[in-house]
């Protein structure tokens, strides 16, 4: 596993139109590393994946990709930044007209030389590993929500980028799939260095494969933890982290009923 | 053993650089069909998914016995994933979707019509029955047609009157220059003006509303449809039909009689000042047109519009109800009803002009 930091946030504000979501964020995410964005509902989980990606513009800072700036790229070399990032979007995000096969081959067709059926095996590997080895003929309309976001993570492993960025991969899934999703992750980080990057809040996946927990609050629009989900569980002294990690509901109101 | 055949990978194996690498792998087997290959992976520092496929494949791949293929000084995590693979669940090949051709095309586009016609007919049934329902327990939205009439009506005055004016300039223009060659300028008012009132003002009003208003009640209920809206109607006991799909019927069927009017007047002024370039005043078309059609040629262009009208709205919000799952569908349904709309009220026309002969 080749040292150095794959992702580098630096002195991040964003947000939409004059919402800003989070303001003055930095934290790095080294290679080999498998650290997840988590927080409450529009805390800015997802907006904050997407900034990091160039799909949105931030308001101020810098994001680096394996030490470039995505921020001051031209067009072109951030279009290369893009491509050294696998993404899956939180709905699978696959293109309607193609099939599960096709959809996962599509960066191979694009950005490689590899024969037709070279691609093929690449990709039915990859949808093999990811239990879906006999959905690759259907079409996206025909998938489960599950299903959907499993090809969407093959198509984003499909290049074999050195980081992936996954939105809320397991939320859906059944326990047993979440579980072998889980291992599918554990298993590319040790064996072939993948760096992972994930949104998520659910809670039996971060404990089973994050390294790192990086915690965002919609009140204070920041990042209000960051470290080992065991130890932030356990020790944090901020008790919304505390509460957030032991899933422990908002004290009731006096007088309020149960 | 010196019989052996060695094939070297070494550095680093990814979907950026493998294409050269397994091309000339898969050669030195092909090339080597009778003896021993070691696939040396001594020097080999990295791969991604697409290395593993490389390896995968050579070591699936079926050759004589003492002619196997061998992957040696592999990483033992690398060879333990691609041990992990077994070559049947991949032997068959992909299969795409299989194309038809052209005969069974049409056969299919035929049948899927006649098909949709009876569900359009059905539908239209059952609007009517939930009309009758709707208004036995005064029930009908009647807030809600009024904005679908906003919008549907309002907001189309622009290009309806634009729309029919061209439409009015042309006729009028193209009638002329035939209508010259025989000096019989003058009834091209005639001919203009009972071809605005029976035929041309009720059919562009119905296409542009069919484009503009078809296709947006078909992809507001599609969105409805794939995004379970509709099942949670269904689900509190509200009917779709009467809750979504009567409004939007009464609001169109309520205002393409008023914006056919509109064209009718637009029509006919255009028509007029091209009659004025042939040197007939406005009073004498004027004139000429009165002597030239009847009411009973305004009221068929209006009773069309009402039926242009009901089979718009039918159609844009039967086919949003049909819209299937995924994201082009709701593109689709919108498509459909536009296509289907103009057709239908083509049809519709034709129906008419034959029966009123």
């Amino acid at each position: 596993m080749r040292p150095g930091i794959a992702i580098s946030v630096r002195n991040l504000r964003m947000g939409f139109g004059e919402r800003v979501l989070l303001e003055d964020a930095s934290f790095d995410v080294k290679r080999g590393e498998i650290a997840v964005i988590l927080g409450g509902s529009g805390s800015g989980k997802s907006a904050l994946m997407k900034t990091i990606i160039g799909l949105h513009e931030p308001m101020a800072g810098d994001i680096l990709i394996e030490g470039t700036s995505l921020v001051s790229a031209s067009a072109v070399e951030k279009a290369r930044l893009q491509r050294t990032l696998g993404v899956m979007y939180q709905g699978g995000a696959l293109f309607g007209s193609l099939s599960v096969l096709d959809n996962v081959r599509f960066p191979l067709d694009r950005f490689t030389d590899l024969s037709l059926p070279e691609k093929n095996l690449a990709a039915r590997m990859l949808l093999h590993e990811l239990e879906m080895g006999h959905a690759e003929s259907l079409m996206p309309g025909e998938l489960s929500g599950g299903m959907l976001k499993r090809a969407g993570i093959a198509r984003a492993m499909a290049l074999g980028c050195d980081t992936l960025l996954l939105d809320e991969p397991s939320a859906g899934l059944d326990p047993v799939t979440a579980a072998n999703l889980d291992r599918t992750i554990l298993s590319l980080r040790q064996n072939l260095g993948v760096t992972f990057l994930i949104v998520t809040h659910e809670l039996p996946s971060i404990f089973a494969i994050a390294d790192r927990a990086i915690m965002l609050d919609p009140h204070s629009r920041a990042i209000i933890a960051e470290g080992e989900p065991t130890a932030l569980r356990d020790c944090s002294s901020d008790e919304r982290v505390r509460q957030f990690f032991n899933r422990r509901p908002d004290p009731l109101r006096a007088g309020a009923g149960p | 053993m010196a019989d052996d055949v060695r094939v070297f990978l070494e550095g680093s194996i990814t979907a950026h650089t493998a294409a050269p690498i397994w091309k000339s792998a898969l050669a030195a087997l092909e090339r080597n069909p009778d003896r021993p290959v070691v696939v040396d992976a001594s020097r080999l520092e990295h791969v991604d998914n697409v290395g593993l496929a490389l390896l995968f494949d050579l070591a699936r791949q079926e050759r004589a016995s003492g002619a196997r293929v061998e992957i040696q000084a592999l990483a033992p995590n690398l060879a333990a994933i691609v041990q992990r693979y077994d070559p049947r669940d991949f032997a068959a090949v992909p299969v795409g979707r299989s194309r038809i051709g052209l005969l069974e095309q049409a056969g299919r586009a035929t049948a899927r019509q006649i098909t949709y016609l009876r569900e359009l007919t059905g539908f239209i049934g059952a609007c009517v029955h939930a009309l009758f329902r709707a208004r036995s327990r005064r029930f009908v939205k009647w807030h809600d047609a009024l904005d679908v009439a906003t919008e549907t009506g309002a907001n189309a005055v622009p290009i309806v009157l634009l729309v029919g004016f061209l439409m009015g300039v042309i006729i009028a223009f193209e009638l002329g220059l035939v209508a010259r060659q025989f000096g019989a300028v003058i009834f091209v008012v005639n001919g203009g003006g009972v071809a605005v009132l029976r035929e041309l003002a009720p059919l562009m009003t119905a296409i542009v509303v069919a484009g503009r208003t078809g296709a947006a009640f078909a992809a507001e209920i599609g969105a409805q449809k794939v995004n379970e809206e509709l099942d949670a109607l269904s689900t509190f006991g509200l009917d779709p039909v009467e809750f979504l799909v009567l409004p939007r019927i009464l609001a169109v069927v309520g205002v393409m009689p008023l914006l056919t009017v509109l064209a009718d007047v637009v029509g006919l002024l255009g028509g007029g000042l091209v009659m004025d370039s042939f040197d007939v005043t406005f009073l004498q078309s004027y004139t000429q047109l009165l002597g030239a059609v009847s009411a009973w040629d305004l009221m068929l262009g209006l009773i069309k519009a009402v039926f242009f009208g009901l089979t718009i709205a039918a159609v844009g919000c039967h086919r949003g109800l049909a819209t299937g799952s995924g994201a082009t569908a709701v593109g689709q349904s919108a498509t459909h009803a536009v296509v289907s709309s103009i057709v239908l009220i083509i049809v519709i026309d034709g129906f008419f002009a034959v029966v009123t002969s």
